[in-house]
């Protein structure tokens, strides 16, 4: 039976009208279906969004629950820099500016996690893509810790990189025994860790999807042509992937510039800062620190940079075409 | 199961060349897999043994006892943590699955107005930092006196973009005629849907149902900040707790997470396919 392909490409909304019997529009009938979500929306997507941007200009009384309005103060507070010394006690100090401190710890965060867990994603999805014996189990295993959240993963491997841990134990023999969790210049580090182990397997499965889609008659075109592997990949694999790795990157990166859970369960942002990312400083400037104004301010910097991320990387990505 | 696209006619299968790549192949993933696996295989291992206080690598604990497990339960409301999980991400799960199919559904098969335009609307909001949002919603229910209470906890995550997302990109492989079909015989437009799509949509659904209550089990930020109180903590927010009360016992915290951890891993097993399909689903046909 012919049916017409309305699968839009990722993105892309194709319009089609559904050729209606009876009438034209189902405007009663659709509002009805997206009720429940556009109501659940409102509540707690939309007006939140608004208020949080008069928040940012606010400052909230916890006790008396008073909102005033102090125009551009908290943004203003943001601003002065830090003093760019190592000196992790320095960081302890009230007059050093926190904001810029969290931003730069995140990008190291960000600059290290998401090539390595691209490019260890992408290899193993090279490998278990192929005719590889207990796949399915294999698979399975590289998976497994995308269904932990990061809270769990980071408790477990806390107890690894404890003082007396495991990574000790094995280290210890060629003399690299180290506080790794402990020590403020490798805490972040070991945040680090965490989150490639975590996200190998989420980044394999997208790239396992991307090559399923990939014709299996170019590489047999590029066999007749007598290519190598490696050419094979370079010109068949790569330029094919083209969707799936920028879908991966920009996910990585998004997601990265948010990093919570890994960092605040282990060490809870600690220590002397050295794994204080930027949510972990809005976290404790709103519910510990009660700067419900100024945690508001952060957070709305946070958004405006990964809405201009996003937009921009979905705008520079106009040309779809594969080339060989 | 697509055929491997290394598996050609010509393609070299013999030599010592052959062989030394595919030992070093197996022998990279191998050693991978058990870098991913062994962190869990520990955490039970330790939980299970008597004096953990030393990291030793064992493949089996010398002595297994389940002391930790019994003195967990004794000193600590685990079962209520474990209910709270369940109520959490079971509403969640219900809520999402409910919302997220109608709405899937009027997005990719009814014609209304503005249609694109709520939709970008909706998946929109997936940008959105979830800090940016916590805050004000934090605050909103804390003048409605929601705080510490199920309702808080569950309200603000029963939709979500990416389930819309999902069940719309799944309805929009589904034929138009099968609607029309059913319209002719005299269905309205909630029995066509009803009756004749949702059975069709099943994976969709199972998939999403899968990555919500995931989600909510999984979920550690928004219990931290809404829940104050011991009672109406749920699983992750508990093992965080334990961690801080316990920093010596690493048995106990280990016990903590062996009880997170296999109901994960055993519902992962039992429904693997649909966890991965689920990822591939998400429309990234490149």
């Amino acid at each position: 039976m012919a049916t017409k392909d309305s699968r839009s490409t990722e993105g892309g909304l194709t319009e089609f009208v559904s050729i209606e019997a009876f009438d034209r529009r189902d405007n009663l009938a659709a509002l009805l279906f997206i009720l429940p979500n556009l109501i659940v929306f409102t509540a707690f997507l939309f007006i939140p969004v608004v208020f949080a941007v008069y928040l940012s200009f606010s400052e909230w009384q916890v006790l008396t629950g008073e909102l005033q309005f102090i125009g551009l103060d908290n943004y203003r507070s943001l601003v002065y820099p830090l003093p760019w010394e190592n000196d992790w006690a320095v960081l302890s100090t009230p007059t050093v500016n926190l904001w810029w401190w969290a931003v730069s710890r995140t990008m190291i965060y960000t600059v290290g996690v998401v090539p390595v867990a691209i490019a260890g994603g992408l290899a193993v999805a090279l490998v278990l893509d192929r005719q590889i014996r207990f796949k399915k189990a294999f698979r399975a295993a590289y998976f497994l810790p995308v269904m932990l959240s990061g809270a769990i993963s980071a408790i477990i491997w806390g107890w690894i990189l404890n003082l007396n841990g495991i990574a000790n134990n094995v280290l210890a023999p060629i003399g690299l025994a180290h506080n790794w969790v402990g020590d403020p210049s490798t805490a972040l580090g070991a945040i680090m860790l965490i989150a490639v182990w975590a996200g190998i397997g989420f980044n394999m499965i997208i790239f396992l999807a991307g090559l399923q889609n990939i014709p299996d008659e170019l590489y047999e075109a590029a066999r007749i042509d007598g290519t190598n592997g490696w050419q094979r990949f370079r010109h068949v694999t790569w330029p094919n992937l083209q969707n799936t790795y920028f879908f991966v990157i920009v996910l990585a990166i998004i997601s990265s510039f948010q990093v919570f859970a890994i960092a605040y369960a282990l060490t809870s942002g600690g220590p002397y800062y050295a794994t204080t990312t930027i949510v972990v400083l809005i976290y404790q400037e709103a519910f510990q620190h009660d700067s419900m104004g100024l945690a508001a301010a952060m957070a709305m910097l946070l958004f405006v940079v990964i809405f201009v991320f996003s937009y921009y990387q979905y705008r520079a990505r106009g040309n779809d075409e594969v080339t060989y | 199961m697509v055929r491997s696209n290394y598996d050609y006619p010509g393609y070299e299968r013999s030599g010592p060349v052959y062989w030394a790549k595919k030992l070093l192949l197996y022998a990279g993933v191998v050693f991978g897999a058990l870098l991913m696996v062994a962190p869990f295989y520990w955490t039970v291992t330790t939980a299970l043994s008597a004096n953990p206080g030393a990291g030793v690598v064992t493949v089996i604990p010398e002595t297994i006892t389940f002391e930790h497990f019994i003195d967990l339960f004794t000193e600590q409301p685990v079962g209520r943590w474990f209910l709270n999980a369940f109520i959490f991400a079971g509403a969640v799960t219900l809520f999402n699955v409910t919302f997220d199919t109608l709405a899937g559904y009027a997005f990719a098969k009814l014609d209304f107005f503005a249609r694109e335009k709520v939709f970008l609307l909706f998946i929109g909001t997936m940008m959105i930092p979830g800090m940016v949002t916590l805050i004000p919603v934090y605050i909103i229910l804390a003048e409605l006196g929601w705080v510490n209470t199920y309702r808080g906890l569950i309200a603000p995550l029963i939709a979500s973009p990416f389930g819309i997302f999902l069940l719309r990109q799944y309805f929009l492989g589904l034929p138009d005629s099968l609607g029309e079909a059913a319209r002719i015989d005299g269905c309205n437009k909630f029995q066509a849907f009803y009756h004749i799509y949702l059975p069709l949509a099943k994976p969709a659904v199972a998939t999403l149902g899968i990555f919500a209550f995931m989600g909510a089990w999984n979920n550690f930020e928004w219990p931290l900040i809404i829940a104050t109180d011991h009672e109406l903590y749920t699983l992750p927010v508990a093992l965080f707790l334990v961690q801080g009360q316990y920093t010596q016992n690493w048995g106990l915290v280990m016990a903590t997470a062996a009880i997170m951890v296999v109901p994960i891993i055993v519902a992962f097993l039992s429904a693997q396919q649909y966890f991965i399909r689920g990822m591939t689903l998400s429309g990234m046909k490149g």
